[in-house]
């Protein structure tokens, strides 16, 4: 705390470090990821083959989820047929494996992904962020690289179960998204914006946890929400700090400064002991039509 | 609060054997918990690692009904009970060292033993001790749930290096960073027991306290002057062996 540094200003050299940093972390993950697809491509193939085998309170709470009637069918037939037929049936629209909720909740969260990257690309081409505090930038910049990461994550996990990799946005979210770009007029609409979609994100993945049952795609989706929350906590502080009329104090390392923090800057990225559930989409929000 | 942390005696190494150590336990606890932990208390022996022959009631009440070894699906529906009650014996006993030394740390900046304390360290320190506080409880409530007891013990493994590491901070830079380590560990062992948990309302308690702690841990960074959110996944490696 001894060391002073200029406010609103960026240790760039730092900075690039622990990105980089970061980035060496990532290609160890995806080494590792690699490794395992062989097996994941394995267990695909294990769930299509057994997919007369399915929990039945996972395909009763499936079943109620679902409002097409073309699914309805397919459903059942599949219990008749089993998913061979099924899966031909369907097969210029969707794969069998479409139905399983694991895929729909993977689906689901690339639909949120896409749409997370395709926002805070929006908002680095607004001027007040663009010219703004160099940290939001660089917090927008990082953080829409590490959704597309997650995106590309849920979208192997997808293929690897069988599924159909989603590449559309979010269908719930998209117009929100849309309807508040042209209101958007200071770094706090951005931030208040992102909000939204990291909270959305965070319990949505917190939501699916206990539904999932196939545990690689669970601790997968485990681990993105481990760092959605944290977007969510930096942008909770952040936006207090915008808030609050001290955007000086948005600086990375804050040095000195941290004394001059307001105290409700400790506490307000974590108002509550557990996160809710309140805010998390359904598994087929986004899944594959 | 710019230079790489790094406390006297309290490395990341030293942090990271003890983590590895829980890790282990966890796995070994998903691997070989079975109908012979059946016999104990966990009075006395709370908070130490999942390993220590620990009583799952939920295993007990669920292997009561048939001869143990007869009914495979019935053994391994109390095996899997058995490790989610070492999970949530695991968890409480890194809640009560949280607290604790949460607790510690105020009561020596109260003291002034770590100089000048800026009004958002205070607070966080007060609002994650009490967050921690209600972490505790909510597994000490799904133990006692269980028919088992409370957790009231710091986690055995960890509470010596912790212990001998904040006799030395003198600072708040000091206290943050151990705090850091702590929530960072946290988080990773909640994300390693996704791993392992079976019971639906544990795997949802533990990704919930996951959650909190890792926005712990990404406030303490931007006091320390580190990038909030440096890694594109959560990572294990502090949970895991």
């Amino acid at each position: 705390m001894s060391m002073l540094h200029k406010p609103d200003r960026l240790d760039d050299r730092a900075f690039d470090q622990l990105i980089e940093e970061s980035q060496d972390l990532h290609t160890d993950a995806m080494t590792v990821a690699r490794t395992t697809m062989p097996d994941l491509a394995d267990l695909a193939s294990d769930r299509r083959r057994n997919a007369g085998a399915a929990d039945p309170e996972l395909v009763q709470q499936f079943e109620q989820a679902r409002s097409s009637l073309g699914r309805k069918i397919a459903m059942a037939l599949g219990g008749i047929f089993g998913a061979g037929v099924i899966s031909s049936a369907f097969a210029k629209t969707a794969s069998a494996a479409d139905g399983d909720i694991d895929v729909m909740q993977l689906q689901t969260a690339v639909s949120l992904e896409l749409l997370a990257v395709a926002t805070y690309g929006a908002a680095l081409t607004l001027p007040f962020i663009a010219n703004g505090n160099p940290v939001i930038v660089k917090f927008a910049q990082t953080t829409m690289s590490q959704h597309d990461q997650h995106r590309q994550a849920f979208s192997a996990q997808t293929k690897a179960l069988g599924g159909t990799d989603q590449t559309a946005t979010n269908p719930k979210y998209t117009p929100i998204v849309e309807a508040a770009k042209p209101t958007l007029a200071a770094p706090i609409d951005v931030v208040k914006l992102a909000m939204t979609l990291e909270q959305v994100a965070t319990e949505t993945y917190l939501a699916d946890l206990n539904r999932y049952t196939d545990v690689t795609s669970r601790v997968l989706m485990a681990s993105v929400m481990g760092v959605e929350c944290q977007h969510l906590a930096t942008l909770r502080a952040v936006g207090a700090l915008l808030d609050g009329g001290a955007p000086e104090l948005i600086a990375i390392p804050l040095g000195a400064d941290v004394a001059k923090l307001p105290a409700a800057a400790g506490s307000v990225a974590f108002p509550d002991a557990f996160e809710g559930i309140t805010m998390a989409s359904p598994p087929e929000e986004g899944a594959v039509k | 609060m710019n230079e790489p942390r790094e406390l006297p005696t309290l490395t990341r190494r030293h942090i990271l054997a003890g983590a590895a150590a829980i890790g282990a336990g966890l796995v070994v606890a998903a691997c070989g918990s079975d109908s012979n932990n059946v016999s104990g208390s966990t009075k006395g022996t709370t908070g130490t690692t999942p390993t220590s022959g620990s009583i799952a009631p939920a295993a007990t009440d669920a292997t009561g009904s048939t001869t143990v070894g007869t009914d495979a699906a019935v053994t391994t529906a109390a095996a899997n009970a058995g490790v989610d009650v070492k999970v949530a014996q695991l968890a409480a006993g890194l809640e009560v060292l949280a607290v604790g030394t949460y607790k510690a740390a105020l009561d020596a900046a109260g003291a002034g033993s770590l100089g000048d304390v800026p009004a958002a360290v205070a607070e966080f320190v007060t609002v994650a001790m009490a967050q921690h506080q209600a972490q505790l409880d909510k597994w000490n409530g799904v133990l006692t749930a269980a028919g088992g007891d409370a957790v009231t013990e710091p986690n055995a493994t960890l509470k010596p290096t912790v212990d001998a590491a904040f006799g030395k901070v003198t600072d708040v830079t000091g206290a943050a960073t151990l705090a850091l380590m702590l929530e960072e560990i946290a988080a990773a062992t909640y994300l390693s027991a996704q791993k392992v948990l079976t019971d639906k309302d544990a795997i949802m308690l533990a990704g919930s306290i996951q959650i909190i702690d890792a926005q712990h841990a990404a406030i303490l960074r931007y006091v320390l002057g580190e990038y909030p959110v440096p890694d594109v996944f959560a990572k294990v490696d502090l949970a895991a062996a």
